[in-house]
């Protein structure tokens, strides 16, 4: 594949500039200690854990004792039934200890997946608190890659590293202790080469770190990547971009393998380094303490015994290396997990924010202005008025702006400067949920998940039933489409409702928002993509449902909306007039223009 | 890491392995990918013997130390040992860490070959194939179970080997040092093996249990960030949160059972070795009583015991990454066997796309979609015949989910036909490689899917190769070049996912581009033109009968201002064609096409004189 080879997803510009996204330095200490704070939460659980923890490393701390006994018994020859003794002592000392570490693994297993599911379903009820913008600047590949593969290095440390990372903390702790009370001198010198060790740890931490939070990144890259194409999957293969596809895949995933070995490599080879210390410690220990030991400090049998501890530290400070890189690796995806909880919703309900009391529905919108993008006006200087149970028709070119009214008025986004009133009350001292749950849209996008029919179209309210539904459906006129479907209103709809025809989506979500029965209704091309004679029929439900209600209706079939108590022709972000259909014709403007090209037919096509 | 074989190629060779039920059934298959890899693999097994050996000559040598060394008193051998200590530990190191190298190269570059290999794998599948998956199935395939594969190879590498390899050193010990007590040894390694045996059943179905939780995790998430806006209109936020929560408590609880299930794991293999020592002590003790056995002995014992704990503590380190890594290899293994739909057929001869006139014939062409199971559950499209002429302009007129889209689709082989035979230039479509068929026909899917990147990137989607001029003149025929000429970045303006920072037109326009661009010899427009306003529509169909007049051009359409000036005009109703011909002719002669006419332009016979001169008329408004 060539470098030149533009990738059919390509990467966007803006990507990078994303807020949530980091690859700068991690602050480790806060981040584990904000990640920690996810554990310790269940505090009972906690300290249940760590007492049996302590006992169980008192006990394997007890256990050699009672080996070392049994062996003196034998040595000196003694008695058969105190030696049993002894062995029943082990075998009972065993049993406990067994009890003690199953159970502190499984309530740590327990504390692990509970933090995780914490973090978790928090990290997602937060997005969902998060306003529109954030959604057209983060791939959802990426959010998904945030609420799967870091917070699955969070689930490597708590589940298995914690677990470690606590035994071996506590062994080493009562190990050292022993060894300071035995014999000060000794125990420094055993502990002499933990600075190098904590330095080795240290060095490759600066280079694993940093690469493990790359990682992150690269595959948060790869997984939006794969997540966009493999949604548009049937564009891919209807120009037959498979290969290149695949290509740019490739590309990524190099990425992420040569990162992740770059990163696995630096954090694993801390293993082997920490093991030349710990093995040169003892042969350290020998040796000064041999000599110390000649010139008379301490007996021989000092000496014996550090070296005996020393060995017991081996395992714990090797599994100290090793729950490092896990750490690092967690940190890398707590700092993006946490990215996106410290981000605030750029739409918020102000602080005493009423409920809409919607009356009658007069809409007004006055001088206002908006863009999606600072600096690129989409709205400009932009009034109109609608009263109570009027319907608003909204035409003009695409692109002007039409969808863009619809989505401030429900507040998808804050208007830059203007002010939009509903009843008098203006829209941005309202709570957003309030102002939605009263303004029912059709969006232009027909969008239905991968649930029954009947879920689908209970969606538009909690607690809807399946009469109203149904009933919705039949409104909508799409009762009988449903009713041929193979299970009828129980047939399962594929992602994004792929296995229903284009205009048998619209119905659906027309419907959907039939169920919903707001005070206020808003249809942005709501059946653009379905044919006329059908439209007729919906229409009708339409009209029933929006009797007495003010209404907005967009639509390019100027059919649609002829019979509006007011059009308004939107061009460039302006609305360039307003009035009804009679009036409009008469100015022989935008709106004149545009109703009059659907007639426009050359004689010559249509008569062959 | 070059000694990984090409993915697609790789996936092939895996597709040959037919292995039965056994045990690690799917990493066995696997292993095929390493067949160019046997060199460095048994280097890093040789890495991992020699540490493992040194090692056991340290844990020697510290014998050495204490028995030789500090317990005589003997400062000589103290240092000469410490010494060679310290030297052979400097080697090992190096050992292990090469040992390392190879097992972290092999992993990622498994673990990369895999995700590379399935996603082209994906990419091979059909509609047909698309229509099952769910795009969040897909994702968790291709991440976290590759994943999970990824760390078994890693630590399989690193440690797998080792563990057995002291386990054998220490009976073999056994069986040399300690004659009278290799029974008690035996004992041992039974137990141990029984309740591993225990301990392992079903630990796997768990682990796929745990990731198919994943996949109901990551649907959910994926749905509510894909649908946020309807999320949002109806204010289901509280619900999508419930719905979350309810996921994430059933992964929760699948993630737990294996988990519990490994609590027991290391305790329980620690309570084995101790119990056994304690059995040592008691029975050893007697022994020695007895003069059967000596304290040497039992103290070499329980040396050679506590060496078969620590690879044992390592088995059950790695055990869990085994088991889970063979849960998602199979799970990843479920894609690499589904079969594409479509594929080229054997028989299928590559042709000139340049020479393609584009002429397409249906005959007797009936199509029926199939549900999950596979069985087709109705007709969609009866008997279907129809020819299309080159440089044609039809339009497909028909009420919604009347088969509009299901019929195009047929032409570029999106699905195979079940009965007749659909032919473009005399050959049948599935004579032809798709690849080719793709070039020659361009087709805007009625779902304008645009992805993330440039508006240049989007317009050459399929082919690359284009200059700047070409580019502009396909904008310009889809109307695209007016709007994208004043945003200040121009064809660099960035798009984002599906487009959604363009309006419904526009993406639209930019779909339509992004099909003419190639100059295809069949272009089809489904329902492309839908968002468009009729000023924009007209302007748009005259610049692509300009740009494209020696093609073939398909519209499918709801408008009848879309298709009036049409060569043929095809009616469909109920999947089947019911009426066929110009404009004049289906007037005269179809009801129903006088019916659609008439709901859109007024009645014909009030208005006679509307076609002749279309400006005449206020009354003739819509009737809705
Ligand atoms: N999320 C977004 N981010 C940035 N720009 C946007 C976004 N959505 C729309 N735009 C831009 O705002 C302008 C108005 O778009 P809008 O969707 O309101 O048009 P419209 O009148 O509804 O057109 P159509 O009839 O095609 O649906 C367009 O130029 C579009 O590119
Ligand atoms: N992928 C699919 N799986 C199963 N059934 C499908 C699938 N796609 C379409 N159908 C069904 O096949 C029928 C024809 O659908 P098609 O999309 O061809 O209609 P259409 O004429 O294009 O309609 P529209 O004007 O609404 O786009 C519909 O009843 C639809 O429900
Ligand atoms: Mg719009
Ligand atoms: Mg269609």
């Amino acid at each position: 594949m060539s470098e030149t080879t533009p990738k059919p997803v390509a990467k966007d510009p803006r990507r990078r500039k994303g807020g949530a996204d980091s690859d700068e330095r991690i602050e480790l200490v806060p981040t584990l200690r904000r990640l920690l704070s996810y554990v310790v939460h269940r505090r009972a659980r906690f300290i249940l854990v760590i007492v049996l923890l302590i006992t169980s490393v008192l006990l394997s701390a007890l256990l050699p004792y009672l080996m070392g006994r049994a062996v003196d018994l034998i040595g000196a020859r003694g008695d058969l039934d105190e030696l049993a003794r002894i062995a029943l002592t082990i075998t009972g000392a065993a049993a406990l200890y067994w009890i003690c570490a199953w159970q502190s693994n499984r309530n740590i297993q327990f504390l692990a997946q509970d933090a995780l599911f914490r973090l978790r379903t928090e990290l997602f009820d937060h997005i969902q608190t998060l306003s529109l913008n954030f959604y057209d600047r983060q791939p959802i590949g990426e959010i998904m890659s945030r609420a799967t593969n870091d917070i699955d290095t969070i689930d490597n440390f708590f589940s298995r590293g914690l677990n470690q990372l606590l035994t071996a903390t506590m062994t080493i702790v009562v190990i050292v202790t022993v060894m300071f009370i035995l014999n000060v001198t000794l125990a420094v010198i055993t502990l002499v080469t933990m600075p190098i060790m904590l330095g080795v740890a240290l060095f490759m931490g600066r280079i694993a770190g940093p690469a493990f939070a790359q990682l992150q990144a690269k595959l948060s890259d790869a997984n939006g990547f794969m997540e966009e194409a493999l949604a548009g999957n049937k564009t891919i293969l209807a120009y037959g971009q498979q290969r290149q596809s695949g290509d740019s895949l490739e590309d990524l995933s190099v990425g992420v393998r040569d990162t992740g070995a770059k990163a696995m490599l630096a954090a694993l080879s801390v293993t082997p380094i920490v093991n030349v210390a710990q093995n040169s410690q003892q042969a350290i220990i020998a040796l000064v303490g041999s000599i110390m030991a000649i010139q008379g400090e301490f007996g021989f049998g000092t000496v014996l015994t550090f070296i005996t501890y020393s060995g017991q530290l081996q395992s714990p400070v090797q599994q100290l290396g090793q729950i490092y890189n896990t750490i690092l690796q967690a940190a890398a995806g707590a700092a993006r997990v946490f990215a996106i909880l410290d981000e605030g919703p750029t739409v918020q309900d102000a602080p005493r924010a009423q409920d809409l009391q919607l009356k009658g529905g007069h809409v007004v919108f006055t001088d206002v202005d908006f863009s999606y993008v600072k600096g690129r006006k989409i709205l400009r200087g932009n009034s109109f008025e609608a009263l109570p149970g009027q319907k608003i028709g909204l035409c003009g070119p695409t692109g002007a702006g039409k969808s863009t009214i619809i989505n401030i008025l429900t507040r998808y986004y804050d208007v830059d400067s203007g002010t939009i009133t509903i009843d008098g009350q203006n829209i941005a001292t309202l709570s957003q949920a309030s102002l939605r749950q009263q303004i029912g849209a059709v969006l232009q996008e027909a969008f239905l998940f991968s649930d029954t029919v009947m879920n689908n179209l209970k969606y538009a309210r909690e607690g809807a039933t399946d009469e109203e539904c149904i009933a919705a459906a039949k409104e909508a006129n799409a009762h009988d489409f449903i009713m041929q479907l193979p299970q009828g209103y129980d047939t399962m709809l594929t992602e994004r409702g792929a296995n229903l025809s284009q205009g048998q989506r619209q119905m659906l979500t027309i419907a959907r928002a039939m169920v919903a029965n707001p005070k206020m209704l808003i249809l942005d091309e709501a059946t653009s993509n379905v044919d006329t004679r059908t439209e007729k029929l919906i229409q009708e439900g339409l009209l029933r449902l929006m009797e007495g209600k003010t209404s907005f209706v967009i639509a390019h079939r100027l059919s649609t909306i002829r019979d509006s108590a007011r059009i308004l022709a939107i061009k460039d972000g302006v609305i360039v007039e307003q009035g009804t259909h009679e009036e409009l014709m008469a100015h022989k403007g935008l709106y004149y223009d545009l109703y009059m090209t659907q007639f426009r037919v050359r004689p010559e096509a249509a008569t062959g | 890491m070059r000694y990984v074989v090409q993915p697609l190629e790789g996936v092939l060779l895996l597709r040959k392995q037919p292995i039965g039920d056994s045990m690690y059934k799917n990493f066995r298959r696997l292993l095929v990918i390493y067949k160019g890899a046997r060199g460095p693999f048994i280097v890093s097994q040789t890495f991992l013997a020699f540490s493992v050996l040194l090692n056991l000559a340290i844990v020697a040598l510290n014998g050495t130390l204490v028995n030789d060394g500090v317990q005589q008193g003997n400062i000589e051998v103290v240092i000469s040992t410490a010494v060679w200590m310290i030297g052979l530990t400097l080697i090992q190191t190096i050992f292990a860490l090469g040992n390392s190298l190879y097992a972290v190269l092999f992993a990622e570059g498994t673990a990369n070959f895999l995700r590379v290999g399935t996603y082209r794998k994906i990419q091979t599948l059909s509609f047909g194939n698309l229509d099952r998956f769910r795009t969040s199935d897909l994702l968790v395939r291709l991440t976290s179970d590759i994943n999970n594969v990824k760390q078994a190879v890693l630590y399989g590498i690193l440690l797998l080997f080792q563990a057995p390899f002291m386990i054998v050193m220490a009976v073999a010990m056994a069986i040399f040092l300690l004659p009278s007590l290799l029974w008690l040894m035996i004992v041992i390694m039974v137990v141990v093996s029984v309740v591993l045996f225990f301990l392992l059943r079903g630990v796997q179905q768990m682990f796929v249990a745990r990731q198919q939780a994943l996949d109901g995790v990551n649907n959910v998430l994926q749905e509510a960030l894909a649908g946020v806006r309807v999320v949002k209109a109806f204010v289901r936020e509280r619900f999508e949160m419930q719905r979350f929560a309810k996921v994430s408590n059933t992964w929760l609880d699948a993630a737990l059972s294996p988990a519990y299930r490994m609590a027991l794991f290391v305790p329980s293999l620690q309570l084995i070795v101790y119990t056994g020592t304690a059995a040592l002590y008691y029975f050893g003790g007697q022994g020695v009583f007895g003069g059967t056995t000596n304290l040497g002995e039992i103290v070499v014992f329980s040396n050679v015991l506590s060496m078969v704990v620590g690879p044992m503590a390592m088995l059950a380190f790695i055990i869990p990454f085994l088991e889970s890594g063979e849960a998602s290899c199979g799970r990843v293994f479920e894609i690499l066997d589904e079969e594409a739909e479509i594929q080229d057929r054997s028989t299928a001869k590559p042709v000139d796309v340049s020479n393609i006139k584009g002429r397409i014939v249906f005959e007797n062409a009936s199509f029926g979609y199939r549900d999950r199971a596979g069985k087709t559950t109705g007709l969609v499209l009866e008997k279907i015949n129809l020819t299309i002429e080159p440089g044609q302009t039809i339009g497909f007129l028909g009420a919604t989910g009347s088969g509009k889209s299901t019929l195009v689709n047929l032409i570029p082989r999106f699905y195979d036909v079940l009965e007749g035979k659909v032919t473009i230039d005399g050959i049948n479509v599935c004579d032809l490689p798709q690849r080719q068929l793709h070039q020659i026909v361009g087709m805007a899917l009625q779902e304008s899917v645009l992805f993330s990147g440039t508006v240049r990137a989007n317009i050459l989607f399929s082919r690359p190769d284009l200059d700047d001029d070409e580019i502009v003149a396909a904008a310009q025929a889809a109307d695209a070049d007016s709007f994208v000429s004043r945003i200040p970045e121009q064809y660099d303006a960035p798009v984002s996912r599906r487009g959604t920072n363009f309006s419904g037109g526009q993406r639209q326009r930019l779909a339509i581009a992004r099909a003419l661009a190639s100059r295809p010899p069949i272009v089809i427009l489904d329902d492309s033109t839908s968002a468009l306003d009729m000023a924009t529509e007209a302007r748009v169909q005259e610049a692509v009968q300009g740009l494209m007049s020696s093609s073939t051009k398909l519209y499918v359409a709801q408008r009848i201002s879309t298709v009036l000036t049409a060569d043929k005009i095809v009616l469909l109703e109920h999947g089947r064609q019911v009426a066929v011909g110009t404009h004049a002719e289906l007037i005269q002669t179809s009801p129903l096409y006088r019916e659609i006419y008439e709901s859109q332009l007024g009645k014909l016979d009030e208005q006679p004189e509307r076609i002749a001169s279309p400006l005449a008329g206020q009354s003739m408004g819509g009737t809705a």
